[in-house]
């Protein structure tokens, strides 16, 4: 991997930079909204600051680990250098320039307006144009992945595409299709509106376009997680990958079935009719499927490491587990906040439990456990195995390591079990402000605290997790082993073209799409229009003297 | 095994699985979602299948045009914020505002300071709710007085000269900028008056005064009301509570008016006029 090298340890460096500063903030805002006092207690740097975090965390952190991650296994499962290393850094730097842009906008005051947008609210078009430059540099990646691929099967006809290199091009289409939502929002609605091309702001349509990238969006964030499952910790668990089949079955469904369902987020808005939101709903419970799976397989992963290192008996196999190997406690620690989280999943995607807990802390503690816990731990451990790898440098240490996973596992559960409880006494979410005089709110004052503790035990852990890679980058360059990908207990020889590559998927993924989004972003066009004025969060240039 | 990736052959087994499973996924969910579960309602009879098909797309009664005649419509106001409305109004010319606003003298005092409790100063105020305010007295969305029948002998382009005359006059009220919003755990504020300026009150609905009119923070159309005549405000919260006054474009101040009882529309008439008040918040 020595052309993407660089190439892999800049977009991680980015990941990891951004995401230190984002956990502080996360920090301020448990504490801002708590009966104890917090500094700068203001109501617009909250709001600034949920901001920052969710674009930081849910753009940023994600988009540059996945392309980092990308390259990093283009070059080692297809044992030959990265194609288009040029691009690659074209891309790299027009995301940097979008993270740069919208940050500086945010931290500016001008774009309050959270990083799902929310029209009719209306940033500043700095904001908007980040992002789109964001998300749209990095098409460039998904092209990358999708040509490398491609390129490596026509060399290499009839052999099987690496479990790794399939799954990475899996999660870049899935990308693709997710961003398609947002990237169409950013151009048709937004921009117009905050350049001043229009008057009005078509919010329905608006908010029906991100939830196309609302939902799937999330098993991209997810996706890094799985691959590193299914293809990192076999090895590092001492054994064999459970069955190279389900893993492909797995990311082939989550291609398909994490798209048509973004419509889940809708269930409460006017805009749509039962059936479509019937209909979303109950495909979202299809994602279940490749879940399930991959519990099963992973756990069948485990269990034939466990046996080939001495276990015995019917569980025995779990305590010879090597849980000193931070891949290995990642992924026991992530499956347990997996388990806890798809519960709660099933209940914010059912029609009608939804509206027990809509727009509550549940939705929010849910997906912090999910994503700030299931994904993002893997995406450490995913660190702390590519580190020596990329840098030629030992990890210092793996002791460490596991003390820094544990600590992050136990914060994010003290963070967001108190937080889930709340919003079932029906705390609503993205308030600055509670009056905890009140008395019904007084009642989640306790378990508001508690998560704040949480918030600042993931800190202390976010901090080790810089140091801890700091400190290896920094050490003394030795000769380290190349990553070797897990090996199935039967390897392919030959797979099924439909298991080798995505066109089929992709055919049955457009006229899924059709069916369940054709009307939903139709009716705008011809039946209805939600078309309303904006509502400016911030800005002097476009209205008249002395209007804040 | 190469020649089976194409994705409409259904002679080989992935693709007729991929597509059949698809297909049959989709169909139960629309005969449940559309027609089956569409046509129950909690509360009422059971639906007929066209109309449950409705429901599910969600084409409801209120979409298209309606059979029966429906009362005429009532707008509160001619003025929508677009940008052709802003233009002309930053585009009034202070100039010709001054004469324009030589009307207004006799009542709004000299150089739009007013001297009475029944008329607002509007020197200092932003020139989009004075042209808003006119253009409502021309179209007699309200109704007070002379105002009506002075309104009605300005042009469009009067207005917004005139607004952009009083906005430009520094000896009336404060501009929206250069204050911050005095917020943070004022919910537990004891003075009943800053309570609602800076928090509202949630329990019952009425929002921040200061979000929409200051200070700190502003929504166009909304005038600032520090030092605003005391005696105007409150009379102006009771037009509204009691229906007299309705031309808030979606009904906002009616409902919040409607909500306040006359101490607490005293207190707060009282609060901004003299800034007392605001003096104490200041200090905090």
């Amino acid at each position: 991997m020595q052309n993407s090298r660089n190439l892999a340890l800049w977009h991680y460096w980015v990941a990891f930079g951004t995401f230190l500063p984002a956990v502080l903030l996360g920090a301020w805002q448990m504490l801002m909204r708590s009966p104890l006092p917090a500094p700068l207690d203001d109501p617009d740097a909250y709001y600034a600051s949920v901001t920052l975090h969710g674009t930081a965390m849910a753009y940023v952190v994600t988009t540059f680990f996945a392309m980092g991650f990308g390259y990093a296994i283009a070059a080692t499962s297809l044992g030959r250098p990265v194609r288009g290393v040029a691009a690659a850094w074209i891309g790299f730097f027009i995301c940097l320039i979008g993270t740069v842009m919208a940050v500086a906008t945010v931290l500016a005051g001008k774009a309050s307006v959270l990083y799902t947008f929310y029209p009719p609210l209306l940033a500043s078009p700095w904001y908007y144009l980040g992002a789109f430059l964001l998300i749209g540099g990095s098409m460039i990646w998904v092209v990358l992945m999708v040509l490398n691929m491609t390129a490596w099967k026509h060399d290499n006809p009839g052999r099987p595409v690496p479990l790794a290199m399939f799954a990475i091009t899996a999660t870049a289409l899935l990308w693709a299709w997710a961003a398609s939502g947002v990237l169409i929002e950013l151009a048709g609605i937004l921009l117009p509106r905050a350049f001043g091309w229009s008057d009005l702001i078509d919010a329905a349509l608006g908010r029906t376009l991100f939830s196309v990238t609302l939902h799937a969006i999330v098993y991209f964030w997810l996706m890094p997680a799985y691959i590193a499952f299914y293809t990192l910790v076999a090895e590092a668990a001492g054994g064999r990958l459970y069955s190279d089949t389900m893993g492909r079955l797995t990311f082939i469904m989550f291609l398909v079935f994490s798209l048509p369902v973004g419509m889940h987020h809708l269930l409460a808005d006017p805009e749509h009719g039962s059936g479509f939101k019937f209909l979303q709903s109950f495909l979202t419970f299809l994602v279940a499927l490749p879940t399930l799976l991959t519990v099963f397989s992973i756990s069948a992963t485990l269990e034939i490491a466990g046996r080939h290192r001495g276990g015995r008996g019917f569980l025995g196999w779990i305590g010879a587990l090597p849980w000193n190997e931070p891949m290995v406690l990642a992924v026991g620690l992530s499956l347990v906040m997996l388990g806890l989280g798809g519960f709660g999943g099933l209940i914010n995607m059912s029609y009608a439990m939804n509206l027990m807990i809509h727009n509550t802390s549940w939705v929010t503690a849910h997906f912090h456990l999910i994503f700030g816990g299931t994904t993002v731990i893997m995406y450490f451990a995913i660190a702390y195995e590519m580190w020596p790898r990329i840098t030629g440098k030992p990890l210092r240490s793996k002791r460490l390591a596991c003390w820094q996973l544990w600590l992050w596992f136990w914060g994010m559960l003290i963070t967001t079990i108190p937080w889930h409880i709340a919003g079932l006494m029906g705390q609503p979410r993205r308030i600055a402000i509670f009056d905890y005089s009140i008395p019904l709110v007084a009642r989640t004052a306790p378990l508001v605290i508690i998560s704040v503790i949480g918030g600042l035990v993931l800190l202390v852990a976010a901090t080790l997790l810089i140091i801890i890679l700091v400190r290896s980058h920094l050490g003394e360059r030795v000769l380290a082993q190349p990553l070797r990908y897990a090996l199935a207990v039967n390897p392919p020889r030959q797979v099924p073209a439909a298991l080798n590559g995505f066109a089929l998927w992709n055919a049955i993924l457009l006229v899924t799409m059709v069916v369940t989004y054709g009307y939903p972003i139709g009716q705008f066009f011809f039946l209805k229009s939600h078309s309303v004025p904006a509502i400016e969060v911030t800005s002097q240039e476009s209205a008249p003297t002395g209007v804040r | 095994m190469a020649r089976d990736s194409g994705p409409f052959t259904l002679y080989n087994p992935w693709p007729r699985i991929g597509w059949w499973s698809t297909g049959g996924l989709l169909a139960v969910a629309v005969i449940l979602g559309f027609i089956v579960l569409g046509r129950e309602q909690q509360n009422g009879p059971t639906l007929g299948t066209w109309t449950a098909i409705c429901r599910a797309l969600g084409i409801t009664a209120d979409i298209g045009p309606a059979s029966e005649p429906q009362p005429p419509l009532r707008t509160p106001s001619r003025i929508a914020w677009t940008s052709a409305t802003l233009a002309q109004v930053a585009g009034g010319s202070a100039e010709h505002g001054a004469f324009v606003a030589l009307n207004c003298t006799a009542c709004h005092g000299e150089q739009g300071v007013s001297q009475a409790g029944l008329y607002p100063t509007l020197a200092g105020m932003d020139g989009s709710a004075i042209y808003k305010q006119l253009d409502d007295f021309r179209a007699g969305k309200r109704s007070w007085g002379a105002m009506n029948a002075i309104a009605q002998a300005l042009s469009a382009q009067d207005a917004a000269d005139v607004g952009a005359y009083f906005a430009s006059r520094s000896n009336g009220l404060p501009p929206f900028v250069g204050e911050r919003f005095q917020a943070g755990r004022t919910l537990r504020e004891d003075n009943p008056a800053i309570r609602l300026a800076f928090a509202g009150d949630p329990a019952r609905g009425i929002p921040p005064c200061a979000a929409c009119h200051g200070p700190g923070d502003h929504k166009l159309g909304a005038p600032q009301l520090k030092t605003q005549q005391p005696a105007y405000i409150e009379r102006q919260l009771a037009a509204f509570a009691q229906g007299f006054r309705q031309n808030d474009i979606n009904e906002q101040m009616r409902t919040i008016a409607a909500q306040l009882t006359p101490d607490e529309m005293h207190v707060i008439a009282e609060f901004y006029g003299t800034g007392a008040a605001v003096a104490q918040v200041a200090g905090r």
